[in-house]
């Protein structure tokens, strides 16, 4: 593998392009295996897979990166059969495939952590390379009695051979062919109707082949329209009815009186195209161009991140602002129209900070994709039966919590597979289906919460074995026995499972939701008839790195990016000038630098313990533009937090920014000192409150 | 029709709230202290995940500080958007109350409460307060100086 520039600079796009093309692939695949098992060809999911393929692969050999290239070289080859094979893939060609797929991800993954591909397993190769004279040898017999398509409707110049194969198999199947013109106009614009929402709402009555834009007279006197073939067992007004009624058209594609002589529907010649009127546009509109481009953009999240920071330093100054204008107008100075600004300036700034938290958000259905392979691997591991059910919807996330939810819901659905389900015969003893259901659902609440729900239909948890496994009496609420679940290292296995390992993890899962994401997990559970975890999570977090230190026996954060210099304080040196009400000044690389009793600010008094000596450090801040020094008793260290605003009006309070969880259960306080410091200076009636930056 | 109330003690006194307005009672291991909050809060406690203020009742009513303990509870209430807490001394019981014993509060009791009672129940011999839980709770924001 080469090293060049050209490599360095191309890989974060490489990554992040290959990134979506897998999860992409994975997704087709999946929907290829399920409709392998039903016998049935699925030419969509095939082609798709095909083309993501295929572009791994080019995208694979411009850097060089060889493993890649082979695996999805033969992956490649052997779907291109199957697409012209009519999507058909035999059953045992999918597990190759899957295996490809996760040989292709985890060089993938090798290559994002700075390694170097490792070489393609010969052994998988091999496998991926016998697949395509597999693949042909599960091509349909040549139909026995021939469906013909009426090959001018159908713009049979335009059809791939494995089109018109789909349209002929679906005839064959006695299922309708058909060909329905859409017209669009500003009117069914208005009504929610164009080609992409016509798209949507046919391929629910049918099987899309093709869709072609047509123009001149093809389109029937519009300026454009577009013909969409199908197969379909849906009656005439409901496809008229999905495509707004007239002037749409719909016309079947089978010819008439099949005991005319067939005319064959292949090598149409070209004249034959051009003295029919149809005129189809150059550009076919195909799915995977229309999806690459759709207006969107990627971002790196630090330079989002960047943004909120640039952001975050315009609210700060913009407190001292309001401060200096305070100050002004308590000096008499005629201040109204600033104020007016002031406030028109701190509204601009709150929707400038929406529009950038709402770029930062994903969707949670992008979040899950891969949800399905995981229970597809879990199918294969633990020979069980599930079927996983995904009611996501449009829902968002914030990117950061979703980076730290998605092992939460992962954790919960292999704990769900692995120890909630039963075997199929046990579930058939009990009445129940064979397969079992894990149903993963979500929906946004109003309060700024995303409520996500995974259920299963499984044993329930058995309090019981639990508490025995705990080794503490059998908890009497489902709360008390969702604790006992959580207690770090609980295990109800004896031994360790591939899939699960050893124990439920759920602690892992409540750190996750509970502490780092300052959210809700509770638990339903019944003997027999399965669990319901409900996590409530917020959709938007602010994380900040943050100086953990003690005072007055009392744990409190503070923003890193506030404070400037960390000093140690020594008693002996610090000069307290009289009158100053307990103010102490120190010197800093030769300047006084004043300094304040945190301890005092707070207004705690706590009692002297031992082991640890009062006011011996100090957090320097910049209050107005001037270094203060805060005295804390010690030091506790340096960590990511999530940042809770206070939002209750009893308790914001200038100086604290709001609150975080370190573990232990307690709010600790999150301080902004220069406001902590300025509130007490000043002293004076509606002082600004620096801390809202952050809520 | 009777209306179920979760019922709770403060310095020897029963008071009583209607059980819809409560989200859920939690015993009161510690609130997180607030620089500059009004004086009747206690802080700051983490309930399944939201951080929440709770108000204390003893000094809210203009009571002597109490110990806490094992009974002392924090009756978490919903008002509106807002969900916080109330430090009680205990909280055992929930009843139904009968509309026909509920009267209006004496004269004096109505002066020396504030407003924080607005009704008062019989209930056989014992003799409930109903809490005005909104006012209870307030609104004041907190002390602009920053001093308690």
């Amino acid at each position: 593998m080469t090293t060049s520039v050209e490599f360095a600079e191309f890989l974060p796009a490489y990554l992040a392009e290959v990134d979506e093309l897998l999860a992409a692939a994975q997704r087709d695949l999946l929907a290829v295996e399920e409709a392998v098992r039903r016998g049935a060809a699925q030419p969509r999911a095939v082609r798709e897979l095909f083309r993501a393929l295929h572009t791994i692969k080019g995208l694979s050999s411009m850097v060089d990166v060889e493993p890649i290239v082979s695996l999805a070289h033969w992956m490649e080859t052997s779907l291109r059969l199957a697409d012209q094979a009519g999507g058909r893939l035999p059953e045992s060609s999918v597990e190759p495939l899957v295996e490809g797929l996760r040989a292709i991800e985890q060089r993938v993954r090798q290559l994002a952590a700075g390694k170097t591909a490792s070489p393609a397993p010969v052994n998988l190769l091999e496998r991926l390379e016998a697949l395509g004279p597999h693949v042909l040898g599960t091509a349909p017999a040549a139909p026995t009695r021939r469906v013909v398509l009426d090959a001018e409707a159908a713009f049979a110049a335009k059809l791939a051979p494995s089109e018109r194969e789909q349209l002929e198999g679906g005839l064959q199947a006695g299922q309708r062919a058909v060909r329905l013109d859409f017209v669009p106009s500003a009117e069914r614009a208005a009504q929610g109707l164009t080609i992409n929402t016509v798209r949507e709402r046919v391929a629910k009555l049918g099987d899309i082949v093709k869709v072609l834009p047509l123009s001149g007279a093809a389109a029937g006197g519009a300026s454009l329209a577009f013909a969409l073939l199908l197969i379909t067992v849906s009656d005439d007004a409901a496809l008229l009815g999905a495509v707004g009624g007239a002037p749409a058209t719909l016309r079947s594609l089978a010819v008439n009186a099949p005991e005319e002589a067939p005319v064959p529907l292949a090598p149409l010649p070209a004249t034959a195209l051009l003295a029919s009127s149809v005129a189809a546009t150059e550009e076919e509109l195909e799915e995977p161009e229309v999806r690459r481009g759709g207006g969107l953009l990627r971002v790196e999240v630090s330079r989002l991140d960047e943004a909120m920071e640039w952001l975050a330093a315009l609210v700060v100054n913009r407190s001292r602002l309001t401060r200096a204008v305070a100050a002004l107008t308590a000096a008499g100075a005629p201040t109204r129209e600033l104020t007016a600004i002031l406030q028109e300036n701190g509204r601009q700034l709150r929707d400038l900070r929406s529009a950038i938290l709402r770029l930062r958000m994903v969707r949670v259905g992008d979040v899950l994709e891969r949800l399905p392979l995981l229970v597809r691997g879990l199918r294969r591991t633990t020979g069980k039966a599930v079927r996983l059910e995904l009611d996501v919807g449009d829902a968002e996330l914030d990117k950061a919590v979703a980076d730290r939810l998605l092992p939460a819901l992962v954790h919960l659905v292999r704990n769900a597979v692995d120890h909630a389900l039963e075997m199929p015969e046990e579930r058939v003893a009990a009445g129940k289906l064979p397969e079992g259901l894990v149903h993963l659902g979500c929906h946004a609440r109003s309060s700024g919460q995303l409520e996500i729900t995974l259920r299963d239909d499984g044993r329930g948890v058995d309090a019981k074995a639990v508490a025995k496994a705990a080794n503490a009496p059998v908890p009497e609420s489902v709360d008390g026995l969702l604790d006992l679940l959580c207690r770090p290292g609980l295990s109800t296995r004896q031994e360790a499972t591939s899939t699960s390992g050893r124990g439920m993890g759920m602690d892992i899962v409540r750190r996750i939701v509970v502490e780092q994401l300052g959210g809700e997990l509770r638990m339903e559970t019944r003997k027999g008839a399965g669990t319901t975890f409900t996590l409530r999570v917020p959709l938007t977090v602010t994380l900040v790195d943050a100086i953990v230190f003690e005072c007055a026996g009392l744990k409190y954060a503070v923003s890193v990016g506030t404070v400037e210099e960390l000093i140690d304080v020594d008693a002996l040196r610090v000069v307290r000038p009289a009158g100053a009400n307990g103010l102490g000044l120190v010197e800093r690389r030769g300047a006084a630098v004043p300094l304040l009793s945190l301890e005092q600010l707070l207004g705690r008094t706590a009692p002297a313990r031992e082991g640890v000596s009062r006011g011996t450090k100090a957090l320097i801040v910049r209050q107005r533009g001037e270094p203060v020094a805060f005295a804390v008793d010690r030091l506790l260290g340096q960590q990511e937090i999530v940042l809770r605003p206070l939002e209750d009006p009893l308790v914001r309070v200038p100086g604290v920014a709001g609150a975080t969880d370190l573990g232990d259960g307690q709010p600790t306080l999150v301080l902004d000192l220069g406001a902590l410091g300025a509130a007490h200076g000043v002293r004076r009636k509606g002082s600004a409150r620096p801390g809202e930056w952050v809520s | 029709m009777n209306v179920l109330h979760v019922l709770f003690k403060v310095d020897g006194t029963e008071y009583a709230m209607p059980a819809a307005d409560v989200v859920q009672m939690e015993s009161f291991t510690g609130a997180t202290p607030v620089p500059g909050a009004p004086s009747h809060v206690a802080g700051l406690v983490q309930v399944r995940g939201r951080v929440i203020p709770v108000v204390d009742a003893r000094a809210r009513f203009g009571l002597p500080p109490g110990k806490h303990s094992l009974d002392s509870r924090v009756v978490v209430g919903q008002l509106g958007e807002r969900t916080v807490g109330l430090l009680v001394d205990s909280a055992r019981e929930v009843l139904k109350l009968d509309p026909r014993t509920i009267q209006p509060p004496p004269p004096m009791v109505v002066e020396r409460a504030k407003g924080f009672v607005k009704a008062v129940a019989q209930v056989g011999p014992r003799l409930v307060m109903l809490i005005d839980f909104p006012r209870v709770m307030g609104e004041e924001t907190a002390d602009v100086d920053g001093q308690r």
